[in-house]
């Protein structure tokens, strides 16, 4: 049961979250006893109050703001089922496994970097973010791990766990910085007149005390943290793999994701722990101020789950990979869901990718319609995209010279584009009428059909036998026939390199 | 204070606590119920999501699949019988079935070339592949639901209070796995 191992974690985290408070107050209170009299009663208590005050305006603060800064910062656009019918699907099917309260909003960030985060803080009030790099480059097995991924920081409510977290680091470090850089400026003959004026009584061991926690308590909530977000991290992976039952759907879009060459470079470094991977490449490896955990790491645990998708598979692959013996999720709650077993992927069902530059050259598409950018299909095979700026109400076709009316891009105009152009989709229409051709009755709704030989894949030039019309045919071009603007006759394409249709073509 | 005032005390707590329990039991076993319920409900949703799509795409296909009228077919009657079963395990059975209809159905398309280049057809295939995982996400969801559900009312000391207010254990919902999924069998010489 995914929920009680959520609610376990849940417990530890408000431990660990309760110690780095308890550090916060203890930070405060030798602060306020530097600063003031060292024996004066309330000193300890004033410290602690202003470290409290401290934090609780940076908590209002990230909390009121976080969700604007954060998806402003990151240019992100919201998308609808509509824009990105893929995306879309695969979130909501996350939502079922999940069984979130109720569907998050998903935004698209203008970034080539492929990356993701979630955003929200309660799963009723949530959003998912994704870059278009990710789009392009991950298959739907992939998307799905890392969406599921997102979903499980939701489910975990990571967000506002690690906002609490993120301030306390934050106002013990301002602390701490306000007290050394006092002690600095400061001279040691004042600290010492005072510790006089206490009464000859010895201040030094306290002061120096005061001291030591100030350098080491920035450090140690550091490692509090940073151990808090990895935890999570793991805890997230986990899920993310119980959900889609299919590890390596997460492992190959993390590896993808690593091997990518780009950087994102919209984040702010203070979101780093709300990424799927940290967006700054951190060299430190295992170390114990990263926010993630190793990348190989992860990709490791996750391909070793070889027997089942559960949180005990995944526990027993962490093991195995790190050789560390600490317990990821409490064993009591490991018991009954070693059951869940990994289904097969899911490519066999699916519908049959495009290639990489294609996938790429389509989320882009995405952003630009989001933009507002008017898409034009040329018969030709041209795909005209015209910026905004571009106010003029007609276009000419740069290759076949055919005037075009430009459409400014309203809701319906974003989906004819994504969901495949224009003209792809005419095609495709007059290809269903092919068959019923080629077996007899060919030509029938065509003044003059011609057959020409032409190579799928190749830039091409075709002659139109009636009126000499020369054509240029794109290596992406895949109709089957075309209507000559010349003199209306239908020019049928027949390709040369695939014999099955190269010997129904014959036929008619 | 008598000794009789002190085992007053205790067994009136020792009531009060069993009442406690009763009541705490109880309750938990009717919010089982009910996530099972709302559970189950999104599992027909799906399905009758499926059983809407299932037209559209055979009706897409069939201009290109004039050949393979016998699978169309299938489809078609499986979807029917699908939609017309009433009980968990007479749905289980039709769903199978129609699954295994389904992946026939997707198997014979992969000679259809013109077929998945078309982009309404592409665009309905991606709408049946989230279906089917919905499908199985929620399937999972409730099977994760019903066993919590069955331990409860099997385990004591809960199984007294399932036993009283007449709590029934849930039916799982199954979907045998398809044979085209299953590993290929080899045999040599």
């Amino acid at each position: 049961m995914f929920w009680s191992v959520i609610a376990a974690n849940r417990r530890k985290t408000v431990l660990l979250i309760v110690l780095m408070g308890l550090l916060l107050v203890l930070s405060g209170g030798m602060i306020g006893m530097a600063f003031t009299d060292v024996y004066h009663p309330f000193a300890v208590l004033i410290g602690a109050a202003l470290a409290g005050a401290v934090w609780i305006a940076m908590l209002l603060m990230s909390l009121f703001a976080s969700d604007t800064i954060l998806l402003g910062l990151s240019r992100a656009h919201e998308v609808s089922r509509e824009t990105y019918p893929q995306l879309f699907n695969v979130v909501e099917e996350m939502v079922i496994a999940g069984a979130l309260p109720s569907m998050p909003r998903i935004f698209v960030v203008d970034d080539p970097a492929p990356n993701a985060f979630a955003m929200g803080k309660s799963p009723e009030k949530s959003c998912i973010c994704v870059t278009a790099g990710l789009l392009a480059m991950c298959t739907r097995d992939e998307l799905q791990g890392v969406v599921a991924h997102e979903i499980s920081h939701i489910l975990n409510q990571d967000v506002l766990y690690m906002t609490v977290a993120a301030t306390m680091l934050g106002s013990i470090l301002l602390l701490s910085d306000i007290f050394t850089r006092s002690f600095r400026y400061t001279s040691t003959v004042r600290l010492a007149s005072r510790s006089r004026r206490a009464g000859g009584r010895a201040a030094g061991p306290l002061l120096i005390v005061s001291l030591v926690l100030a350098v080491i308590g920035p450090i140690l909530a550091r490692v509090l943290y940073f151990s808090l977000s990895r935890k999570r991290e793991y805890l997230a992976d986990a899920t993310s793999a119980r959900l889609t039952r299919y590890p390596e759907g997460l492992a190959s879009a993390l590896q993808k994701i690593g091997e990518s060459a780009d950087t994102l470079t919209t984040a702010p470094s203070a979101t780093a722990p709300f990424y799927i991977v940290n967006p700054y490449r951190q060299h430190l490896g295992n170390s114990a101020f990263a926010t993630h955990p190793p990348l190989e790491e992860r990709i490791r645990i996750l391909r070793a789950m070889s027997l089942g998708a559960g949180y005990l598979d995944y526990h027993r692959a962490y093991v195995e990979v790190t050789r560390r013996r600490e317990k990821l999720f409490p064993a009591s709650e490991l018991q009954d869901v070693g059951r869940v077993g990994i289904r097969e992927d899911g490519q066999t069902s699916a519908p049959v990718r495009p290639a990489r530059t294609e996938s790429a050259r389509r989320a882009g598409d995405i952003i630009r319609a989001l933009n507002g950018f008017a898409f034009i299909t040329c018969p030709c095979g041209l795909k005209i995209k015209l910026p905004p700026e571009y106010r003029e109400a007609r276009f000419v076709c740069p290759r076949c010279r055919r005037a075009h009316l430009v459409n400014r891009p309203d809701g319906k105009a974003v989906c004819s584009v994504l969901s495949g152009s224009a003209v792809m989709s005419r095609q495709a229409s007059a290809g269903r009428a092919e068959p019923l051709n080629r077996s007899g009755r060919g030509g029938r709704d065509a003044p003059m059909p011609q057959e020409v030989c032409y190579q799928p894949g190749a830039w091409q030039k075709i002659t139109c036998a009636g009126c000499g019309h020369e054509y240029e045919i794109s290596p992406r071009f895949r109709a089957r026939r075309m209507v000559c603007s010349g003199c209306g006759a239908t020019i049928r394409l027949a390709p040369v390199h695939e014999p099955d249709d190269r010997s129904s073509g014959i036929q008619t | 204070m008598s000794t009789g005032t002190v085992v007053f005390i205790i067994l009136t707590g020792a009531v009060l606590a069993v009442l406690l329990y009763i009541v705490f039991a109880y309750n938990a076993l009717v919010a089982l119920k009910n996530q099972i319920k709302n559970a189950w409900s999104q599992i027909e949703v799906q399905l009758k999501r499926r059983h809407d799509l299932i037209p559209n795409l055979v009706e897409a296909a069939k201009g290109y699949m004039a050949h393979e009228r016998q699978t169309l077919e299938n489809v078609t009657r499986a979807r029917a019988q699908a939609s017309g079963a009433k009980t968990v395990p007479d749905i289980s059975r039709a769903e199978t079935a129609l699954s295994s209809a389904l992946g026939q159905f997707l198997a014979v398309v992969e000679n259809y070339p013109e077929l998945k280049a078309n982009q309404n057809f592409l665009a309905l295939q991606e709408e049946l592949t989230s279906t089917e995982n919905r499908i199985a996400f929620s399937r999972q969801a409730y099977n994760d639901q019903v066993l919590f559900m069955n331990n409860k009312v099997e385990m004591f000391p809960s199984n007294m209070v399932a036993g009283m207010f007449h709590f029934r254990k849930g039916q799982f919902f199954e979907l045998e796995e398809q044979s085209g999924r299953a590993a290929p069998r080899v045999s040599f010489g």
